[in-house]
Order: structure tokens, then C-alpha cells, then sequence
């Protein structure tokens, strides 16, 4: 009975996981096609995972947004000035970020910028006719930051004139927070994501070290190369659009969904639908 | 638009703010430019030392850019990375206190005082595409209306070899130009590309009516699929194209048949360059090279005014070596008459 309940209240709080929806009967399955004795600690496992709905990714962004153009305003830039950069390429998370973002507060209306860091061209014209202004990167979450680093380090080599650089995103990895302050960066976020926060993650109390153990023994048998995510980062966060690839495996499921069925596939996991 | 005097060049200067701060590694924002290549580990290792011993003695120049909580480096980076590293190995001053650097606060800098620091990084980068330097000294030309080459070396410290490269890659369309912005390396054109090509294409464009009806960008294109394809494996195969018709210049009828091979390599998107240009060269530089090094052979044993040897066994060596070359060059004489006889060659050796 108590299980019935938790899967209905997992469906109830990740029902709009968009690569595939979450109902109760999945959640059910989820769990159920673990032996009897890690059924438990995969729904511990569970409860911990930090969910971003569309809803709280928007307003997220829009609070966090709002405080950083009322700083940059009080220094004396105007909305003309400020360059939002969609840092990875289109149809990925960072423009999706960016144009709801856009959309919520009304970014087109004060005059504010909008430019793929990919499209250099434009990048430049652009910094050449704001001369002096803010660039700031979108993007939904950052797991190590290498991504979104490697992308600002390309920007950087290409920049005209004096801007300040500031990253915005609904949960950043404190590894990230690090990586970008490294380059001077500053983070508007609405959660860091620590190490403690994160079960399997060896830096964190939250589970028995034996627990981790046959957590990590599972996820290997469901990914061999990842077993909790790029660069065993055993992230928790979970973002309405896609599962980050930093979460375990045990998360994610089997590639294609067989044999293990994840209860967060990203995308990539899922089955091509045949349309033919 | 200011005017710009290449002698007395115009360009807003750092505006000092008057302020010296004592700032910690957090407050530092690094250069934007990564310049990892910069800086000599060695050098930087007797810096370092040296910093820890006496502490930073200069201060670095900063800037706060606007909305900013930290400051930009302007000029001290290799500073700013020895005391983080003295930092982060938890060194701290004499007195216990956290290491600091002492800095300048200056104003920002203004687009065309940022540019040009950003030449003076760029100048001494390795391995860095030289597209993005053009298109920053395109907004210098365009924003102090000049393109002067020796007013713009002096701006920007770039040579007048660079600059003129510069120029050749902003002659390129924009959609051109924006293939050698591409973050990935692997789907990067090279700016060189457009360099060695641009010959090329002001060759084909001269000299072939086809060409000159598909246009310039529709040629230029074409080159780009061929570079994509790797049917030019390498930018500098370029100069294969260009050599052909340089080096046929007495030749009419090679030189045509080279004009019709530079029309076959636009217009076959398989014929790649060596297969289609090795044939007009290689034979061509083979004589030109063995031409050069008669010249240089007869020079050489002129300066040595040989018929003056008195000792009788180096004089014998002499006429040895001699009669080496004598009966190579008798051969080689008959060969390129038509009169080759390996045999009889066999026999004198």
C-alpha cells in the first residue's frame, strides 16, 4: 500500500517530465523491477532528487534575472546594453532557457540582446555596436561547467569592447560554481547543487557507505562506462525538459530502455518511434 | 569618427581613476584572453619565487567593468597567477596575512583601447586563427578611418605581413569569413585557407569565363566543398596551383593547358590538387633547381681559383674529381640529346 502511495506521489511530482511522462504505474514498475531488498533504498534514492518544473525553471530564471539587471541597471547600464547568450546549440537546453526567459519577462520589449554563442559573426556585431554592456550566458543546469566554459573561452577570444559576464541558470553544480569563477564569472542561480546533496556522490553523508556500494554495483550493471553520470558527478537534479547526463544511471535506466526502464530517460535513452 | 594621423595616432588612452586597492585573488577577474600561451614556465617559476620572498612589488592595473563585483586585469596576469598559485599552495604574507595584490583601478577601458590590448595578446598567441584579429582591426579601421598599414602597425603592434594577411581575409564575405569563427576546430576553415586561396580564385576569376559566370562566391564555395572533401589535403597545396603558372610564364602552350586545368579544378569536385597541378610543377622545378646548381657550381669553383694549386697530389685529387663530373655531365649531355648509351656509360665506370 505504502508503495502504491509513494508512485503516486512520484507522478504526481514529475508528471511533466517531458521526454516521457511519469504516471504512477511507471513509478510502480520502476521500483519494483529492483530485487526486494534495494527497492527501498531506490525509493530513498528517489526522494532525493531535486525536480525543476517548467514553472520553477521560469520563475527561477525571471527572479534571478530580475536581480541581476537591477545591479547592472544601478551601474549605470541600460537593457539596450545587456547580450543574452545561448551557449550550446539550437534545439538544446541553453535557447530553450533562453526563450523562456525571454518570453516571461519581457527581455524583447526593454531592447535586451539575444545571440547563439555559436553564430560568432553576429556575436561580434553585436558587442561592436553595444561597445560596453553585460553578456550573460543561459543555460538550465551546469554540471561541471567544462561545457559552458569551453564555449565562454571561445566567446572570450572574440570579444570587442568592456563587458561584464555573468551566468544564469535554474541549479548550478558547486563544481561548476567553481570552474566559472575561476574565469571571473559571476553565477545568478536559484540552487547550487552541493556534493552533500547528492546520495551516491562519495563526498556526501546521505547514505550508509554500503548503501552507495550497492547503489553504484547497480547502476554498473545498467552503464558500465557512467555509472553515476559524467565525471561521477551523482547529481540529483532533474530539469522538466531532460534528465542532465550527470545523474546515476539508475536514474537514467538502459540505453533504448531495455533491460532496465529509468525512471528519468533523457531523450537519447529512449527508443527511436518507428513513424514508418 | 576621429582622424587619425599615422604619425600622431589618436587612440583614447586607460584614464587612470586614481585608486590603489590591496585586492584578493577573489576580487580578480583573469584576462578575458586565455592567454596560456604566453607565459614561459620557467619565467614564471622565478617570478613566483620571487613574489614569495618579496611580495608583489608592481602593483597590476585593473578595471572594474560596469555591473561587475570583481576587477579585470589589464595588465599584471602573470602577477595575478603567481600569487593564485602561492595561494592555493596556502602561502600567506610575512606577517601571516592573506597574500594580496597591490592594483591600480583604472577606468575601462573604451572598444578601441580593449581592441587593442587584445592585439598586443593576440600578437604573442600561438596557434591562434588569425580571423578574429582581422575583424578587430576591420572595427579599428572602420572606427578611426584609416587603413593605412604602417598607422595600423603602430596601433596595434601587428606587422605589415600581418595586417596585409588581415586584409586579405576580410576581401571574404561575411558567410566565408564566419567559417573560420567556428568554435569546434574540427569544422573550423582555417584563415589560411582563405589566404592561399584567394590567388587562386583571382586567378580563375581573370582568366576563365565559366568561372567568372558562376561568380565569385559560387568559386569560392566550390573551394570550400573541396577543402571539406579533403581534395586539397593541405591550404598550402594553394601555392602548388599558383606555381604552376608562375613557373610556366615563357611557355604559352603549358601555360594554357595550365588555365584549363585551373577550370577543370573548380568545376570537378573530385580532381584533387596534386593530381591535377604535381604534373605542370615537379618536372619544371626538377630543371629549374638542376639550373640553379650549375650557377652555384660554376661560382663556387671560380672563387677558388683552382689553376693556382701547386701541390702536385692535391692537384692529381683535383683532376680526379674533375674528370668525375666531366664524365657525368658528358652523359648526362648525350642523355638529354638523345644520344644516351647506358652501356657505353657502364664502361667508362
Amino acid at each position: 500500500m505504502t508503495r502504491i502511495i509513494r508512485s503516486f506521489m512520484a507522478a504526481l511530482r514529475y508528471r511533466d517530465y517531458k521526454p516521457r511522462p511519469l504516471t504512477w504505474l511507471a513509478a510502480k514498475r520502476w521500483v519494483m523491477q529492483f530485487e526486494k531488498n534495494d527497492r527501498r533504498l531506490a525509493e530513498r534514492l528517489l526522494d532525493k532528487v531535486i525536480y525543476i518544473s517548467e514553472s520553477r525553471a521560469r520563475e527561477i530564471l525571471v527572479q534571478q534575472n530580475a536581480a541581476l539587471m537591477k545591479r547592472l541597471v544601478a551601474a549605470g547600464l541600460r537593457p539596450k546594453q545587456f547580450i543574452y547568450v545561448s551557449v550550446h546549440d539550437a534545439g538544446s537546453s541553453s535557447p530553450v532557457m533562453l526563450n523562456l526567459l525571454r518570453d516571461a519577462a519581457g527581455l524583447e520589449k526593454m531592447g535586451c540582446r539575444f545571440v547563439d554563442a555559436h553564430d560568432s559573426m553576429r556575436l561580434i556585431k553585436t558587442m561592436n555596436e553595444v561597445g560596453e554592456g553585460a553578456l550573460i550566458y543561459v543555460d538550465d543546469f551546469l554540471g561541471t561547467g567544462n561545457q559552458l566554459c569551453g564555449e565562454r573561452d571561445f566567446v572570450a577570444n572574440i570579444m570587442v569592447g568592456t563587458f561584464s559576464e555573468f551566468v544564469l541558470a535554474p541549479s548550478i553544480c558547486e563544481e561548476a560554481i567553481y570552474e566559472i569563477s575561476r574565469r571571473g564569472l559571476e553565477a545568478f542561480t536559484g540552487h547550487v547543487h552541493s556534493k552533500a546533496e547528492r546520495p551516491l556522490h562519495e563526498n556526501s553523508p546521505l547514505f550508509l557507505q554500503g548503501e552507495k556500494d550497492r547503489m553504484e554495483l547497480i547502476c554498473k550493471g545498467i552503464n558500465r562506462v557512467g555509472p553515476l553520470g559524467y565525471k561521477r558527478l551523482a547529481t540529483m537534479v532533474v530539469l522538466y525538459r531532460n534528465a542532465p547526463n550527470t545523474v546515476p544511471a539508475i536514474l537514467r535506466g538502459s540505453q533504448n530502455q531495455t533491460p532496465i526502464r529509468g525512471i528519468f530517460p533523457r531523450s537519447t535513452d529512449l527508443p527511436v518511434p518507428r513513424v514508418i | 569618427m576621429p582622424s587619425l594621423n599615422p604619425t600622431k595616432p589618436e587612440v583614447p588612452q586607460l584614464i587612470p581613476a586614481g585608486v590603489l586597492l590591496q585586492l584578493s585573488i577573489d576580487e580578480v577577474k583573469p584576462s578575458f584572453n586565455n592567454p596560456r600561451h604566453l607565459f614561459d614556465a620557467d619565467q614564471l617559476d622565478e617570478l613566483k619565487k620571487n613574489i614569495a620572498e618579496h611580495g608583489v612589488l608592481v602593483p597590476i592595473v585593473v578595471y572594474q567593468a560596469k555591473g561587475q563585483s570583481k576587477f579585470s586585469i589589464l595588465d599584471g596576469e602573470r602577477r595575478f597567477r603567481c600569487v593564485r598559485d602561492l595561494v592555493g599552495e596556502g602561502r600567506t604574507g610575512k606577517g601571516g596575512e592573506p597574500l594580496k595584490l597591490p592594483a591600480n583601478v583604472v577606468e575601462p577601458p573604451t572598444k578601441i583601447a580593449g581592441l587593442l590590448y587584445m592585439f598586443n595578446i593576440h600578437n604573442y598567441r600561438e596557434g591562434w586563427e588569425l580571423m578574429p584579429t582581422a575583424l578587430s582591426l576591420k572595427i579599428v579601421m572602420q572606427d578611426l578611418g584609416t587603413e593605412d598599414n604602417k598607422a595600423l602597425a603602430k596601433l596595434t603592434g601587428l606587422s605589415d605581413a600581418q595586417i596585409e594577411r588581415c586584409k586579405k581575409l576580410l576581401k571574404f564575405p561575411e558567410e566565408f569569413q564566419e567559417l573560420s569563427l567556428d568554435p569546434d576546430p574540427k569544422t573550423r576553415i582555417p584563415s589560411n585557407f582563405w589566404i592561399e586561396a584567394l590567388p587562386v580564385i583571382d586567378l580563375a576569376m581573370g582568366t576563365s569565363e565559366t568561372i567568372r559566370r558562376m561568380g565569385r562566391d559560387l568559386a569560392t564555395g566550390k573551394l570550400v566543398e573541396k577543402y571539406r572533401e579533403k581534395k586539397i589535403k593541405s591550404v598550402i597545396h594553394f601555392r602548388r596551383i599558383m606555381e604552376s603558372y608562375e613557373i610556366n610564364q615563357d611557355d604559352l602552350p603549358a601555360r594554357e593547358k595550365v588555365l584549363r586545368r585551373v577550370e577543370e579544378f573548380f568545376l570537378k569536385p573530385n580532381l584533387e590538387t596534386r593530381d591535377a597541378f604535381d604534373e605542370f610543377v615537379v618536372d619544371k622545378r626538377r630543371v629549374l633547381s638542376a639550373l640553379a646548381a650549375c650557377d652555384g657550381f660554376l661560382t663556387e669553383l671560380q672563387r677558388f681559383r683552382l689553376m693556382y694549386t701547386s701541390n702536385d697530389e692535391e692537384r692529381k685529387n683535383l683532376q680526379i674529381a674533375l674528370r668525375r663530373v666531366q664524365d657525368y655531365c658528358e652523359s648526362l649531355w648525350n642523355a638529354l640529346e638523345g644520344r644516351d648509351d647506358p652501356e657505353a656509360q657502364q664502361d667508362r665506370q
